[in-house]
């Protein structure tokens, strides 16, 4: 096997930072090579040093041998290095045979050359196995699974040796994964070689052949075989034992919080009832695209509801109005927690309590208290670092998410709704966000999470609803929802989902 | 002082190291590019420049647009744009003038004329805007065309005079009469420039002290990230607009009380100064990072610089050219993702 990429003792130092401290990495031919580790372990920087968008301070990257210039993305991506960003970079409006050639169109003479580029695009989607993706239709009105497939597309439309992906899988759900994965095979298959950035232990057990984990910005452990077991993996990524992943299920009370009944909004929610008591975590299950995100805005009240009503507590939420829901104790932690719940120019202290400023100002703002009481909320969740001044923009996607939490625990809200907590989250911080839901709920608390990733419902739930298409189709308690249950409640009886079913 | 770092301690050492930090480069950056054109101007023109009179002199024109930046920090703060300031400074001028009779009170009528009919052209951008889900480019722009209009069609195109308003005395004008707020003076400082700095501080206070000023950040810095937060968006969104409109009022007046008329053609390209001072101060185009004190200085910056010129005899045409570049070059300088 020839080695398609060599890093010997990287080092990139930032300003008081150094993100890397001396990394070593081989990716083979064909082989699939995952990147594990921690949050601000340096694996972004690693292959931001790699693709050339940043340059490393001192260090050695060879491609097929030769070094590769540092700091130069073209330089990278003329001799075959493509990078799959996490946030797909695609404009919506443009259509796949132009988000494809973006940049690079072929042309003749002055004119796009069209045709070209819809053979071109066409070849390209044949070559990952999708061809029935239109190379017309608008990418937008793709699902995620085959915007990421036209991503690819893209990174190939040049001769791609090595190809890396920064988790890729975090936007798609577990059918669309399988597209994905069958995708890399065939691309392994023709010899690329992939680096694979997850922090999710099954994804690299199931598409990995080789795992390099870092920590700290150094190589933790590197080539350890993919059937490496989790205990071993998660030692080296955090530098010891993780004892225990999940809490106790809570149990819940009898007490009612949070009832909706016969919630609707088309298209994506068509009648939804469901209760939430004291003390219970409940589990909203169900594909991307099910409607759970939907279903918990409308309970929110970001947008309006078509029929039925929420009530909260015995009495009606009014719809359309979130500032009513927050006043009345609920509080929403979003799927994407830089657009939808934090200002990233922020410091910590502000972004805790700018749901409760009244609690500190008269006329003025006592900003000494706020930021007093900030910091006793972000320490009671050992948000990292201890400085309340720090920007929530330099912080790792963990402590952001607990920046959120902090906000919600310093409104004392009753019923906290949570859409995909762990997303982007590292795993040991993964564990602490279990044991703080779970703490929440001891107090009587009542959540509902939205969560991609079944395991975690499966284990931190007291019961689970799974959603598909719309509807609520399952309820499990406690240890009947297994992650096999749910899944086979989440697809629907087409065992594959169309990608391009929603192409109109 | 401006909202993105700024956080105080709770020491009293703590606060003012929380200060320093929260003094933005910019901001050392104009208050020394101040301090420079000072001694550039003391140096070219010894005799003229560093007189008492001529530091008056440029406060006071300096008040006029100083107001006017002040809301419009505001308004850019929540990633909007005010271009009606002008146009609604002439049409509020022109507006009190066709109010006042011949007694001794008028004064008062026109100064709240004034106001509350630019408070008004205010509120109309602010429902369009908030409301009406017009962009803030457009419905401003509207009301810089229809402020203009209104102004031309009050008085039949004619300008009003105001040189009545100076409280029935015969020689200074009475206190708190409009020309008062022109030419009279407390203390040898003109009665314009306290209001300037009334304005000013009251903005720092309202903007980086209190609950309300918090809010129109987040709008500016996460629209919906401040709508989950339970930020009333539009409310703030409406307010910034009307508060715009209001200070276009205050600015009239002394527009006004220092011409001793209500021109309808007055007020001409005071947005683009306004906007350009508080561009060159540090406070982001893209909303969500403000500073009351880097507008103050970018007011006092463009002062400075076009008294100098004035005294060298440059052209009003090299003036222009001259301002363009200055917000061009601020611009540029900036942080690449605060630029738009």
């Amino acid at each position: 096997m020839t080695t398609v990429l060599e890093v010997r003792n990287l080092v990139k130092e930032f300003p008081g930072v150094r993100a890397l401290d001396g990394v070593d990495l081989d990716v083979l031919e064909a082989e699939v090579h995952c990147l594990l580790g921690p949050n601000g372990a340096g694996k972004s920087t690693l292959i931001k040093c790699v693709s050339g968008a940043i340059e490393p301070t001192s260090g050695e990257i060879l491609f097929q041998g030769e070094p590769l210039p540092p700091g130069d993305p073209a330089g990278s991506l003329k001799r075959g290095v493509a990078t799959i960003y996490q946030e797909l970079d695609l404009v919506p409006d443009l259509s796949v045979a132009e988000s494809i050639f973006l940049a690079h169109e072929p042309r003749r003479g002055p004119l796009l050359d069209l045709d070209r580029m819809d053979r071109e695009s066409a070849a390209l989607l044949a070559r990952l196995g999708h061809d029935s993706i239109p190379t017309r239709a608008k990418v937008g009105k793709l699902r995620p699974a085959a915007q990421q497939i036209v991503s690819i597309a893209r990174a190939l439309s040049g001769d791609v040796r090595l190809l890396i992906m920064d988790e890729p899988s975090a936007i798609l759900d577990d059918g669309e994964i399988d597209t994905l994965f069958d995708v890399v095979r065939r691309l392994t298959a023709e010899g690329v070689g992939v680096v694979y950035i997850s922090h999710r232990l099954d994804e690299i057990r199931r598409i990995g052949d080789r795992v390099t984990v870092l920590a700290d910005g150094r190589t933790a452990a590197t080539g350890l075989p993919a059937t490496t077991p989790t205990d071993q993996l998660v030692e080296h990524m955090v530098g010891r034992k993780v004892e225990q992943l999940y809490p106790d299920r809570p149990a819940g009370t009898d007490r009612v919080l949070l009832e909706v009944r016969g919630a609707k909004r088309l298209p994506f929610v068509r009648g939804v009832s469901l209760e939430v008591k004291a003390g219970e975590v409940v589990g909203l299950g169900g594909l991307v695209g099910s409607g759970r995100t939907e279903l918990l805005r409308l309970i929110y009240g970001l947008d309006e509801l078509e029929e039925g009503e929420v009530v909260f507590e015995g009495k009606r939420l009014r719809s359309g109005h979130p500032r009513n829901a927050i006043a009345r104790g609920l509080g929403l932690a979003p799927e994407d927690r830089k657009s939808q719940a934090l200002v990233l120019d922020w410091s910590q202290t502000k972004n805790v309590t700018v749901s409760d400023l009244r609690r500190f100002s008269r006329i003025l703002l006592d900003v000494g208290k706020e930021r007093e009481t900030a910091r006793a909320q972000l320490r009671a969740l050992k948000t990292v670092p201890d400085d309340p001044d720090r920007a929530v923009r330099l912080l790792s996607g963990g402590n952001q998410q607990k920046v959120v939490l902090a906000r919600w625990l310093l409104h004392e809200c009753r019923v906290l709704l949570l859409d995909e907590p762990t997303r982007g989250v590292d795993i040991a911080t993964k564990a602490e966000i279990y044991r703080i839901v779970a703490e929440l709920a001891g107090t009587g608390l009542g959540v509902l999470v939205v969560s991609s990733e079944l395991e975690e419902l499966a284990h931190i739930c007291t019961r689970v609803l799974v959603m598909r298409e719309g509807e609520i189709v399952a309820e499990l308690a406690g240890e009947d929802a297994t992650e096999l249950a749910l899944l086979r409640h989440a697809v629907a009886p087409i065992e594959k989902p169309d990608l391009v079913e929603e192409v109109v | 002082m401006s909202g993105r770092t700024e956080a105080s301690g709770t020491s009293r050492g703590g606060a003012l190291a929380q200060r320093a930090k929260g003094l933005e480069f910019q901001e050392y950056a104009l208050a020394i590019v101040v301090v420079l054109l000072f001694v550039a101007g003391s140096i070219l023109k010894p005799e003229t420049f560093p007189t008492w009179d001529n530091v008056r002199n440029m406060l006071t024109q300096a008040s006029v647009v100083g107001v006017l930046a002040i809301g419009m920090t505001f308004v850019i703060a929540t990633a909007g744009i005010d271009l009606s300031v002008g146009s609604m400074v002439a049409a509020a001028g022109v507006f009190g003038g066709i109010l006042i009779g011949d007694d001794g009170t008028s004064s008062l009528v026109f100064i709240l004329g004034a106001i509350l009919f630019a408070t008004f052209l205010g509120s109309v951008n602010a429902t369009s805007i908030a409301y009406g889900r017009v962009v803030p480019f457009i419905a401003t722009l509207a009301m810089f065309s229809v402020g203009r209009g209104l102004a031309l069609l009050l008085n039949d195109k004619l300008p009003v005079s105001l040189l009545d308003l100076n409280g029935g005395s015969f020689g200074d004008p009475q206190p708190f009469s409009l020309l008062w707020f022109g030419t009279g003076r407390i203390f040898g400082i003109p009665v314009s420039v306290f209001v300037l700095l009334a304005v000013t501080i009251l903005g720092w206070i309202v903007l980086n002290r209190t609950r309300y000023g918090r809010y129109v950040i987040a709008v500016g810095g996460n629209r919906e990230a401040a709508r989950i937060a339970g930020v009333p968006v539009r409310r703030i969104i409406f307010s910034v607009y009307v508060l715009s409109g209001f200070l276009a009022g205050i600015s009239t007046v002394l527009l006004c009380a220092r011409l001793g008329s209500a021109s309808p053609v007055s007020g001409n390209l005071y947005e683009l100064d306004a906007i350009g001072a508080v561009v060159i101060g540090g406070t982001s185009l893209a909303g969500g990072r403000a500073t009351i004190v880097g507008t103050f200085l970018g007011v006092l910056t463009f002062a400075l610089i076009f008294s100098l010129m004035t005294q060298l005899n440059l052209s009003t045409e090299i003036q222009q050219v001259t301002k363009g570049l200055i917000v061009l070059g601020a611009v540029l300088l900036q942080r690449p993702e605060a630029r738009y």
